[in-house]
């Protein structure tokens, strides 16, 4: 099941859409709606609120691109894979 | 806590000398193939050359001044990084598929190589990392006093009685420099990639980041208790600082305020736009599939390198007390704190930063110096033997001075501004670039004009409203033009043009020159044209990409004027990038091509040989500048790459195939098919073409059976008949030649002394021509096409060649099948007219079979006493035996039987002659013997001349003294069957054969007959009959047959015989002809 579900988001993933998607995505997170919601002086454990949205924000980023190269690299390794049975 | 000068210089030299080793052990891992820079860590890790002392010290100031939102430098570039997948691995595909060198190189080269472009994009990349090049040395040259423990500028040397005193700074870039030009500028060829800068670079980005995570970890985690202890107790002491820090926009009174927009925006175009990172990212990819790995690991290391900024800023203010020299808090803090180590080791990660960007940024500048500003000019003198030294000179002359414009401006603008806001000065240059790129990569439209002027006003723009004011506070420029504009013009002020207020510099210079720039270039892009040169390049970058370009066969559309051969190329090519380059370049190209006897390439792969030289030369010297080469080379040559003339328009289908080629073909099937007159399809395909593709003259010939050549159709305009002073017989050599090897043959500009005299033709006027075979594929040639024109030479290209041969296929397979019908039709007449002879002879011969046997005696005479019956059956219509009875009165009768040799018509024919001769004398008196001397005299010339003999037999009977008197010719003997004899009676007598010798004496016998007695006459026919076992059927058989069947009546006596051959030979037809008489004396 959990496989299944990891395959079917990987398939998603290589749609060229999804790129464009996150991309977009990516630079409203970076503007102004997004950031206003984070830009208080308020803290969460100790660490203020923007400093946390930025770092917590950028790793689950750096974590979807990785996700994509991963489906990318897949798609071209099963393309490989029926090529030459 | 100092370190002290010495130590100081003397860890920085160690520390050069490993990196330098680091480099000379890639560059020998190169060579020997076992590359260590070629894989996706190594490059992931240089592009982190973006990480510049900048980040090592600026990202710090600025967090302790502006706070959180220097995370935006970072952030653009990590977000960027979703696109890599598409437009980086893009330009690495087109930049290594073109040699291409540098960003400007790339644009100038979608642009149609333009070299004002390049020149353009050139000075921009110069100019605009300026303030760049001139943060680095700021940063090296103040870590180094602080960690040093120096006062001043200068660092003094004693030099004899007096002191030396030299800038720090410019020390720094005289080092740099001499970095720069072992790294990057030993070898010319700048498409190669620089593995041991690569290494270099990689190394000092693993530095940097781990010195600083060691800073970052020291001052968090000894110094205070982790992030929460930090944030804590800054909050405790700083309160109101605390919230500006950790809040956006709470800080734009400060003048160097930059909205987080601005910085998001400027550093998204970086990237991928500053000449290192393209460098570093397209020039020096060594395998795209790195670009997957890169895209979440090169963020993972901005990440990391981020991760504690924040809290060294924290630390660095609670430890100072302030926010002043905050740039430098990364050495400070731990001098401060009396950790001179970790100093010492933030010292080095600055300088890895600083020098890692320095050294790429002047290699990339300066080849992109080299190829679009000297080599221009450079390009206009004959080459000569010692350009490669000039070339390879003034690329080092180009570092130093890249370097050295950074170092003036250092020296200029000085410490007015902090290190992140001078960075972000070149991050504004660099995005002059951006519209003209990605219009480049996805634009269609997009065009030379639009680029140029796009360019050239955000450039404008940029130099006005942001170059200019940052030297305002060094005094090199009036203050009036800031704060009053030019002229006293108060709309033109550079920080508020238009009267623009209330924004900071950096987002109104970028709001200025994107509007200008994205406006020119689009405005020019939709006004005006592609030219020629630009369209032959766009599609290298737009449109199908990969594996369906490379499918796509390339469609020729420029031919040289004048041939010029492979060795001339090299010649040239040696000339720029030295000999042992352009041979092994030449020696790649050769590889896979089939060249001519002559070691020289096919007309049509001639403009490919040009672009291969192009290429070759671009890597060292870039794509404008290539093209300029190589096209001066070409006119001194009195050659010139022209268009073809393309007679088939631009229209093209998806199978790669005009219509107009199309349209010609179904035409040309349409003739060839609606008839089977071959006049009338050559007559019409030739009309066809001359009126399609504007030819003037075109000519069929056909071989015939004796392989000779020969014109069947003759079109065109101002035809004289062929005749041996006709232009035509010019051309014969070349129709010989195809006829002989099969393939076409064609002139394309008859004055360029072609192999064959031409002199009748060229009077006449034509230009180019071309002759096709005439065949099916794999057959013999059946005939030639000759084609001509007049206005147009260059007219024969590879695809016009292939149309007219396809034509000339079709045309043959109508030949083929025109010339088998006529064979059919012919011969199918013959068999008719044969089958008709046939009938016509059968039928002679059918009436000359009536006529024969009607010179044979119906019936038999009557006569009393005797009975007689006779028979002949011939084998073939006509036959040579004969026989007959002559009835002299009631007591004699005349019985003859003769064989005339073959069975012939001559035979039947000599058999009527016989007979007629034997009437005539029939009556006579005379006996046996004499009658047969007669007719052996009578005959013998005729048989002689017909080379025919005869055996006869001849009896007289007479019934009344019951005697028969005989004479025989050679013929086989009557036999007598006498009652109560078992044996039979032969007749016999001496006589030679009729038609041997002119006189023959011929015995005349008698025999008594008695009552009862037959006599069987007989030719050769009966006894020769042979069974299938070759046994003939002999006198014996016949005897003892004639015994057995003597009571019979005469017919059924003969008729016994005839079954009896037929059963003895076991067939039906006769192998002879055979006769039989019977004689019966009653």
């Amino acid at each position: 099941m959990n496989n299944r579900f990891r395959h079917r988001i990987l398939q998603r993933l290589q749609l060229r859409e999804s790129w464009v998607i996150f991309f977009i995505l990516g630079i409203i997170m970076l503007n102004f709606p997004f950031l206003n919601i984070f830009n208080k002086s308020d803290t969460l454990f100790g660490i203020p609120l923007l400093f946390l949205y930025f770092t917590a924000g950028w790793a689950v980023s750096i974590f979807v691109i990785y996700l994509f190269t991963l489906a990318v690299t897949q798609n071209s390794t099963t393309h490989h894979g029926t090529k030459e049975p | 806590v100092k370190t002290g000068l010495a130590s100081t210089a003397i860890i920085s030299l160690i520390y050069t000398l490993l990196i330098f080793l680091i480099a000379w052990y890639a560059h020998r891992r190169k060579l020997s193939g076992r590359s260590i820079v070629g894989n996706p860590y190594i490059y992931s890790l240089s592009i982190a050359v973006y990480c510049t002392s900048w980040t090592f010290y600026g990202s710090v100031g600025k967090a302790a001044t502006t706070g959180i939102d220097f995370l935006m430098i970072y952030l653009g570039p990590s977000l960027t990084a979703f696109s890599w997948f598409f437009i980086l691995r893009r330009m690495v595909q087109i930049s290594k598929e073109n040699n291409v060198t540098s960003i400007a190189d790339f644009i100038s080269l979608r642009y149609g190589k333009s070299p004002w472009l390049g020149a353009l994009v050139t000075l921009i990349a110069i100019l605009g990392i300026m303030p760049y090049i001139a943060l680095q040395i700021k940063a090296v040259s103040t870590s180094f006093y602080l960690i040093s423990g120096l006062q001043g500028q200068s660092i003094r040397i004693p030099h004899g009685s007096s002191e030396l005193s030299v800038p720090s700074g410019f020390l720094l870039a005289l080092i740099l420099s001499l970095f720069s030009m072992i790294f990057g500028a030993r070898r010319l060829v700048s498409s190669e990639r620089h593995e041991g800068l690569v290494a270099a670079v990689a190394f000092e980005s693993l530095v940097k980041l781990v010195s600083l995570l060691g800073v970052g970890i020291f001052v968090t985690y000894q110094l205070f208790d982790g992030f929460g202890d930090i944030f804590t107790r800054f909050q405790a002491l700083y309160p109101e600082k605390f919230s500006q820090l950790f809040t956006l926009g709470t800080a734009s009174t400060d003048p160097y305020y930059i909205p987080s927009f601005t910085m998001l925006f400027l550093s998204m175009g970086a990237i991928m736009l500053l000449p290192r990172q393209f460098h570093i990212m397209v020039i020096e990819n060594s395998d795209e599939r790195h670009i997957t790995k890169a895209m979440w690991m090169f963020p993972v290391y901005l990440f990391l390198i981020n991760l504690f900024v924040m809290p060294i800023a924290l630390g660095g203010i609670l430890a100072t007390g302030s926010s002043a020299g905050a740039d430098f808090f990364v050495i400070s803090v731990p001098l401060a704190t009396g950790h001179p180590v970790i100093a010492m080791l933030a010292f080095l990660g600055g300088l890895s930063a600083a020098a890692g960007m320095v050294i790429v940024e002047a290699v990339a500048i300066s080849t992109m110096l080299l190829n679009h500003i000297f080599m221009p000019v450079i390009v206009r003198f004959p080459p000569q033997a010692w350009f490669p030294l000039l070339l390879i000179n003034l690329k080092r002359c180009g570092i130093v001075l890249v370097i050295f414009l950074g170092y003036f401006y250092y020296r200029i603008v000085g410490d007015s501004f902090m290190l992140v806001n001078m960075g972000m000065i070149s991050f504004s240059a660099a995005a002059q670039f951006l519209p003209a790129m990605l219009g480049a990569l996805y634009w269609r439209r997009g065009n030379k004009t639009g680029a140029i002027t796009g360019i050239l006003f955000g450039f404008l723009t940029w130099f006005y409203t942001l170059l200019i004011p940052s030297f305002s506070h060094s005094g090199w420029i009036s203050k009036e033009l800031l704060s009053s504009g030019p002229f006293g013009m108060g709309l033109l002020k550079p920080t508020a043009m238009f009267g623009l207020t209330g924004m900071d510099l950096w987002s109104h210079s970028l709001f200025w020159s994107m509007l200008f720039n994205i406006s020119g270039y689009i405005g020019c892009s939709i006004l005006l044209h592609h030219d020629e040169g630009e369209r032959e390049q766009l599609h290298k970058f737009i449109g199908v990409f990969e594996y369906e370009r490379r499918q796509r066969p390339h469609t020729e559309s420029k031919r040289l004027s004048k041939p010029v051969t492979i060795t001339q190329f090299v010649s040239l090519m040696t000339k720029f990038i030295g000999e042992a380059e352009a041979r092994r370049a030449i020696e790649s190209y050769r590889g896979n091509r089939e060249l001519d006897a002559e070691g020289n390439v096919s007309e049509f792969e001639l403009p490919n040989l040009k672009r291969f030289t192009e290429k070759s030369l671009a890597g060292s010297v870039g794509a404008a500048a290539a093209g300029a080469i190589v096209d001066s080379f070409l006119s001194d040559m009195g050659s010139r790459m022209e268009s073809v003339y393309d007679i088939f328009s631009t229209v093209r289908t998806s199978l790669d195939q005009s219509r107009e080629s199309l349209f010609v073909r179904l035409k040309a099937s349409e003739i060839i098919n609606r008839t089977l007159d071959l006049q009338i399809i050559m007559d019409d395909l030739l009309a066809l073409l001359l009126k399609e593709f504007k030819l003037d003259a075109a000519i069929i010939q056909l071989t015939d059976e004796s392989g000779s050549c020969n014109v069947k159709s003759y079109q065109g305009s101002n035809r004289h008949p062929i005749n041996d002073q006709h232009w035509f017989m010019e051309s014969r050599p070349l129709c010989d030649l195809v006829l002989a090897d099969r393939r076409a043959h064609f002139v394309n500009d008859t004055r360029l002394k072609p192999t064959v005299k031409l002199d009748r033709t060229i009077i006449e006027g034509i230009l180019s021509c071309a002759h096709i075979p005439i065949l099916r594929e794999g057959e013999a040639p059946l005939g030639v096409m000759s084609v001509y024109s007049k206005s147009i030479s260059g007219l024969f290209t590879e695809e016009f060649i292939t149309l007219l041969a396809s034509l000339t296929g079709q045309f043959a397979q109508a030949v083929t099948i025109v010339r088998e019908i006529e064979a059919r039709d012919n011969e199918r007449v013959q068999k008719e007219q044969a089958l008709l002879k046939n009938a016509r002879v059968l039928r002679d011969m059918e009436i000359a079979q009536q006529i024969q046997l009607s010179f044979l005696p119906d019936s038999p005479p009557e006569l009393s006493g005797i009975e007689m019956g006779g028979r002949c059956i011939s084998a073939a219509h006509v036959g040579g035996d004969y026989y007959d009875f002559f009835r002299h009165d009631e007591q004699t009768v005349d019985l003859l039987i003769a064989d005339v040799s073959g069975h012939s018509v001559g035979a039947a024919l000599v058999m009527s002659e016989v007979r007629t001769l034997l009437r005539a004398q029939a009556n006579s008196t005379h006996n046996a013997s004499s009658i047969l001397q007669n007719l052996n005299t009578q005959l013998y010339d005729d048989l002689t001349r017909a080379e025919l003999f005869i055996t006869m037999f001849y009896a007289k009977y007479n019934a009344s003294t019951g005697r028969l008197s005989y004479a025989n010719a050679g013929h086989n003997h009557p036999m007598i069957c006498r009652k109560g004899q078992n044996a039979c009676i032969e007749l016999d007598a001496e006589g030679l054969i009729l038609g041997v010798k002119p006189a023959v004496i011929f015995e005349e016998r008698t025999i008594a007959l008695q009552k009862g007695d037959v006599l069987l006459f007989y030719t050769d026919g009966l006894t020769e009959a042979t069974d299938p076992r070759g046994e003939m059927f002999e006198n014996g058989r016949i005897c003892s047959h004639l015994g057995g069947v003597s009571d019979l009546p005469i017919q059924e006596i003969i008729d016994s015989f005839y079954q009896a051959v037929t059963e003895f030979t076991g067939s039906t037809t006769l192998q002879d002809d055979i006769t039989i008489v019977v004689l019966k004396i009653l």
